[in-house]
């Protein structure tokens, strides 16, 4: 390589135009920045910025696990009737499969954060013995950007294990048993995959064909599909009729304005041979690892009171609404204000007591990470209530009314029995009441 | 200056310097990722240092801020070990194979943010501005002859650096 060649290369980064959506990327980083220092006071302002990057992440992957839940139970729980629940059956005997999802989110966050708007492609291989193995493209509508990671997820050893090649690093999440037993109850027990199938109405499209075969296909715009969770739905899914196998599914539906999903899946490859090898993750030497202890968010009772207890630390108040999207979004609106994020910074050791200048010079992954398991119980109120929803358990939440000072008042109440309801007061003790005593008790509420 | 005066001050400097940067840094970093944050260090940078971008040395100034953020966005995305991703601009590669011309391309970003900053600022006004020389040298303080000397001893390292990797396949 000579300097002429040099010097030619050089010349012609020169000549580059700036693509127009790096002039608006520009803008916008702009704008956030400007809009930072008029919020955020004299310090501080780096740590704004890896408090924002923390949490938009940690309302991406939430929305991602929001969408995946939404969208495993959908292609399991569709419809009524003896053929479907025979495509269930059929189903459940494959040992081992694999399939391609393509996924568009559009999430607005609120007028404080850049909306998400995601693309993924995931080649996803599950088997019942050794566990989920999942290859994900992301590419970043705002940017442009375009991302890998590689997820395994290890039953029987209660962790999640993702290796980020882009960055050379990995992470290990740890899942408790609650998120175990969940994930069993979706995966293996076809008794409550059929009573939810019962739930929806469908219609049958007839026969057609998809890539050479032939298929019948299902359709439902039924919202029970979705336990409330989202509007507009459309889900349709296309069966092969002679293996009863699924062929494609597509669902779309929205929420709000604020968001909207677009799930396709296809290129199923059904009872493919696989060893316990093809679900161990090798971490290549160089990688270095994000963080240690991460788990995920609990899907308890203890996740919901632990969530609910830093909310009202960090806040003051209880959130207004437990729906994922609305929680995500109330968690944005209070982590731009300056108190709350001088708690957080004061709950991380490496920056406790640091100004702008010694937090520039902290490891910004390291901190992000950090920060994002200091704030990840405030998921867990979110995961718990979509699971009652699902259970349809009768979740009520009360937030927009009551406080922590409401020592006594009904914060939250589910149905535990057929006469019996678990309850939440204001000061976050529980309590198993009658039904009775639930009536007395709401009676009570503050208007 | 009061809080007030100082947002008023970073705004108009923001302004000034907006298409500079905009430039510059997309240039140095040709990777969205890289040039959002290299764009957050630097007006983090005009923030901590408004007082020096008042006033006549305020040029250099900018320099120095917009290569250091470009640096601090490419540290980011380099391992503490200094070694790239093998799935990203860096690629690592056997010897044998021969680099095209879009990873000798981002090889040759990465290498001038290891440059020393008079050497960097030279090869910045010089090929990604196509500045002169005498503009190079009233705006570097220094005579015409040290301007061309900064960026030969430049192009000396980058050759080097290309050189060895290209050889050896050992990143830069």
């Amino acid at each position: 390589m000579s300097k002429e060649n040099i010097e030619e290369i050089l010349k012609n980064i020169g000549n580059e135009n700036v693509p127009v959506d790096v002039h608006k990327i520009a803008q916008q980083v702009s704008a956030d920045f400007s809009k930072t220092l008029l919020q955020t006071g004299k310090q501080h302002i780096f740590w704004e910025h890896i408090m924002r990057s923390s949490i938009t992440k940690l309302a991406a992957a939430a929305v991602v696990i929001i969408a995946c839940l939404i969208g495993l139970s959908v292609w399991r729980t569709s419809g009524s009737g003896i053929a479907l629940a025979d495509v269930l059956q059929r189903v459940e005997q494959v040992q081992a499969f694999m399939y391609k999802m393509n996924m568009r989110i559009t999430v607005s966050m609120g007028e404080n954060m850049p909306a998400i708007d995601q693309d993924m492609e995931m080649t996803m291989i599950i088997s019942r013995d050794f566990g989920i193995k999942t290859e994900t493209i992301t590419v970043n509508g705002n940017t442009g950007e375009k991302s890998t990671h590689t997820a395994y997820v290890i039953p029987h050893e209660g962790i999640v294990v993702t290796l980020m090649p882009d960055k050379k690093k990995y992470m290990r999440i740890e899942f408790d048993d609650d998120w175990l037993a969940k994930m069993k109850q979706e995966n293996n027990d076809p008794r409550e995959i059929i009573k939810r199938m019962m739930g929806s109405e469908y219609t049958e499209l007839g026969r057609s064909t998809i890539d050479g075969v032939e298929v019948d296909g299902f359709h439902t715009t039924d919202p029970a599909m979705l336990a409330g969770m989202g509007e507009n739905i459309k889900y349709t899914l296309w069966v092969d009729a002679k293996s009863w196998l699924p062929v494609r599914s597509e669902i779309e539906f929205k929420k709000g304005d604020q968001m909207q999903v677009h799930v396709v899946v296809s290129e199923f490859n059904w009872d493919i041979p696989v060893t316990a090898d093809d679900f161990k993750p090798v971490i290549p030497d160089d990688f270095e690892p994000m963080a240690t202890g991460m788990q995920m968010p609990k899907i308890s009772e203890e996740g919901l009171i632990e969530g609910l207890r830093l909310f009202a630390e960090l806040s003051g108040s209880y959130p207004k609404k437990l729906s994922m999207l609305e929680l995500a979004q109330e968690t944005m609106a209070f982590m731009t204000n300056r108190d709350v994020l001088e708690k957080i910074k004061e709950k991380i050791p490496q920056a406790r007591g640091l100004n702008e200048d010694e937090l520039d010079k902290l490891d910004r992954d390291e901190v992000m990470m950090k920060t994002m398991q200091i704030t990840k119980p405030l998921q867990s109120p979110g995961f718990f209530y979509m699971m009652l929803v699902q259970d349809k358990k009768e979740p009520v939440y009360y937030g927009e009314t009551v406080t922590p000072a409401d020592t006594d008042k009904v914060l939250m109440r589910w149905k535990t029995s057929d006469n019996e309801y678990r309850v939440i007061f204001g000061d976050l003790r529980a309590e198993t009441v009658t039904a009775e005593k639930l009536a007395e008790l709401e009676a009570n509420l503050p208007k | 200056m009061d809080y007030k005066e100082r947002i008023e001050l970073f705004e108009k400097i923001r302004a000034d310097y907006s298409v500079f940067l905009l430039s510059v840094l997309w240039k140095l970093t040709g990777d969205r990722e890289l040039f959002t944050e290299a764009v957050q260090y630097a007006l983090l940078g005009i923030w901590q240092h408004l007082g020096k971008l008042n006033g006549k040395k305020s040029t250099a100034y900018i320099y120095r801020i917009a290569l250091t953020a470009n640096s601090k966005a490419w540290r980011n995305r380099i391992g503490r070990d200094g070694q790239l991703s093998h799935n990203q601009i860096g690629l690592a590669r056997p010897a044998d194979q021969k680099l095209d011309r879009a990873e000798l391309t981002a090889k040759i970003r990465q290498a001038i943010t290891q440059l020393p900053n008079k050497q960097a600022t030279a090869v910045v006004m010089r090929y990604l501005q196509q500045q002169d020389y005498p503009a190079i040298s009233e705006k570097l303080s220094c005579t015409e002859a040290s301007a061309r000397s900064h960026v030969s001893k430049a192009l000396a390292t980058l050759k080097t650096k290309l050189a060895t990797f290209v050889k050896t396949g050992v990143e830069i």
